[in-house]
């Protein structure tokens, strides 16, 4: 009981200071019993219903600030390219949700369970590391399905683009008709300043997957084994878990999700920026009484 | 624990409250304490006692010694009792771990410094798994920002928080700057930045969180060892036994400790009801608070909350002794620093570079 006695000793001295009257208590008190019944409601509703998000909504009073949670979207590192919807049913007994976003830049910022929506990352090329089977348990967010339905249409690459015998193409890059959205000027695509084109990682035979240095079609799920035939150095790092973003369990050898270079970097922007900037989350708050302009030009210890 | 043991001893308690006449007040060890201090400097302290401790809950909080020093009974009664109140304060099925620390297990961390872009995900991610207070808000994680380059040793900067007229004569001796205006430019950094985007152009970004020295000052600066070491080399608190002190704070030269000044507030539908006893649980007032490299993650084999938001990557935690994992395999071949280093406090945060 020390701590009892420093305490009763520091409470002695400066007592009369800190002795304060909690009028918050009361209130917690009800709320309390206010939950409590709301507790049961929710416990009994969730008896009824295993495994749906409804549980959480049969109380409706436990969630009164998030009516639309449901509804709400949000991405991972870059906006436009996953995306994921909150829902509130992971775990039903505990209430809490699989993702939670941020409610000023959208993004996602807690996974509650990080490998929802993967799939096993399956074989990967040998590189004689020793990291050679820390793989078997990777799994990706797989990207292809994704990708051949891009954005609005709906539809396939291949609707638009029927396979092609890429001895047929055309040698020279040429004025894009469509995708301006993504490559504005294929004769100045920044991605290996002007060294490749489209169709060095399009495969122009399959429209809905890429294509490697050998012409060995590559699924757009392991779009790293295009990026990894040009950057060995970063592919080698990725490969040992240095580069790139892991979630999932720290152990070697532990179930992780592997982030593909796609997810963090768009390959068409790339050299313009490595990442695609980003609004920040808010600063921190200001110590009480203190401006803004307290601050200004102060070093890191000026807020103390 | 088995739920029915656990039950019978909620009910147990439910009723040691019942014929005090109120089951519902809380009352914390603190405030139990600061009035048995006064009550007893008023010499009226029989009477004091029993009309505000009326609770079984409370006074098995008040009287509970330090978790290192529990019996497993202990513990156990004292989880059952901390997962009651939770789950009621807080309107959802919240559980208070008591996971062991794994073996063989020293925890570290790396952090690229350059690549993180400063979007404070860390920042966010960390108080949705911790649970901590949205308003007074408290943040676990600063991210610096400077600026790029070192320019001290320019003239002009050179002269920077100096009185006009140098008494001590032109040799370039530094005799201005203050706490709040700097000398120079050197190591000057600002965590309250709010561009549209970042990263901004001739800015680095840096995050400080707690460094889980090896050789705490913090530790050694807790007059009631409320703050240890756990066997993973992380440096936890015992909520239920600092008494507030804030010497800890005093100590840490990473300015990464937390003082829950209010009353914590956290909204019921944001609050993470998977908890640990000396990780995430909801703090009260009055108590100290760090990063515990997400306690109740780790020792389950997850990732710390940050290192999975970081959009990045530049985030990386593992065991130090195991060669093959990302953080040895960081301090194998990368440039590799520590923050403050001259203490001696030896982190196992680390900052490294490609
Ligand atoms: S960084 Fe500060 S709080 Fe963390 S272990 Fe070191 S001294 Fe303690
Ligand atoms: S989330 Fe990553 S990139 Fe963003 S501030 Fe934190 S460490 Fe830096």
């Amino acid at each position: 009981m020390r701590a009892a006695v420093f305490y009763g000793l520091f409470a002695v001295v400066t007592g009369g200071l800190l002795l304060q009257n909690m009028p918050g208590e009361e209130a917690a008190a009800q709320d309390v019993t206010q939950e409590v019944t709301q507790d049961a409601a929710q416990d009994a509703a969730q008896d009824a219903v295993q495994d749906d998000s409804s549980a959480v909504q049969a109380a409706p009073d436990t969630a009164p600030a998030t009516p639309d949670a449901t509804a709400e979207e949000c991405f991972e590192s870059i906006k436009g390219t996953t995306e994921l919807s909150k829902k509130n049913n992971v775990v039903p007994k505990y209430g809490y949700p699989n993702v939670k976003c941020s409610p000023t830049t959208g993004a996602v910022l807690w996974y509650g369970d990080p490998y929802d929506g993967t799939e096993p990352m399956g074989e990967m090329p040998s590189y004689g590391d020793k990291t050679d089977g820390d793989f078997a348990e990777a799994v990706i967010r797989p990207r292809a399905e994704h990708l051949k339905t891009i954005i609005q249409t709906n539809m396939q690459c291949s609707v638009c683009h029927p396979s092609a015998d890429p001895a047929t193409l055309p040698n020279d890059p040429r004025q894009l008709m469509m995708h301006q959205d993504i490559v504005s000027d294929p004769q100045n695509l920044q991605h290996g300043r002007g060294a490749i084109w489209c169709f060095d990682c399009h495969n122009a035979a399959n429209r809905d997957a890429l294509v490697d240095q050998q012409g060995q079609e590559v699924s757009f799920d392991a779009s790293y084994k295009v990026c990894g035939s040009c950057h060995g150095d970063l592919y080698s790092d990725w490969r040992m878990g240095l580069h790139g973003k892991r979630t999932g369990e720290w152990k070697v050898g532990g179930k992780k999700r592997w982030w593909t270079c796609t997810e963090c970097h768009n390959p068409h922007t790339v050299q313009e920026h490595r990442f695609q900037p980003i609004k920040p989350e808010p600063p921190p708050a200001l110590p009480r009484g203190m401006s803004e302009d307290d601050f200004k030009g102060a070093d890191e210890h000026g807020g103390h | 624990m088995s739920e029915d043991k656990r039950k019978s001893e909620m009910v147990k308690e439910q009723d040691d409250g019942k014929e005090q006449g109120n089951g519902k007040v809380k009352e914390s060890r603190r405030d139990f304490l600061k009035k048995m201090g006064v009550a007893a400097a008023a010499t009226v302290a029989a009477p004091a006692i029993t009309s505000t401790t009326a609770e079984a809950v409370s006074l098995g909080e008040t009287f509970q010694t330090h978790f290192e020093l529990m019996s497993d009974a202990q513990k156990e009664k004292a989880i059952a009792r901390l997962e009651k109140r939770y789950t009621e304060q807080f309107g959802k099925q919240t559980t208070v771990a008591n996971t062991p620390a794994p073996d063989g297990v020293l925890f570290g961390y790396a952090l690229n410094i350059a690549k993180c872009i400063g979007c404070r995900r860390c920042v966010e991610a960390c108080v949705k798994e911790n649970n901590q207070s949205r308003d007074p808000a408290i943040q676990w994680i600063r991210v610096l920002r400077m600026e790029r380059g070192n320019d001290t040793f320019e003239l002009e900067n050179l002269h920077k928080g100096s009185p006009d007229s140098n008494s001590l004569g032109d040799y370039g001796i530094q005799s201005g700057g203050h706490a709040d205006k700097h000398v120079g430019l050197s190591g000057a950094a600002e965590h309250y930045y709010e561009p549209e985007q970042v990263p901004e152009d001739n800015a680095i970004y840096f995050p400080v969180q707690c460094h889980q020295c090896e050789d705490p000052p913090c530790v050694k600066a807790c007059p009631v060892r409320a703050t240890f070491r756990d066997p993973n080399g992380i440096v936890v608190i015992d909520y239920n036994w600092c008494i507030g002190c804030r010497m800890c704070q005093l100590a840490c030269p990473y300015w990464a400790r937390r003082f829950n000044w209010g009353e914590p507030e956290l909204p019921n539908e944001d609050m993470n009801p998977k908890t640990h006893y000396l990780g995430n649980r909801p703090r009260m007032r009055g108590v100290m608070e760090k990063c515990t490299f997400c306690l109740q993650r780790v020792r389950e084999g997850r990732y710390p909350a940050c290192v999975e938001a970081c959009p990045v990557g530049a985030r990386k935690f593992g065991n130090l002794l195991d060669p093959e994992s990302e953080v040895r395999k960081v301090l194998a071949t990368k440039k590799v620093f520590r923050f403050k280093e001259a203490f001696n406090t030896d982190p196992k945060f680390f900052y490294y570079m490609d």
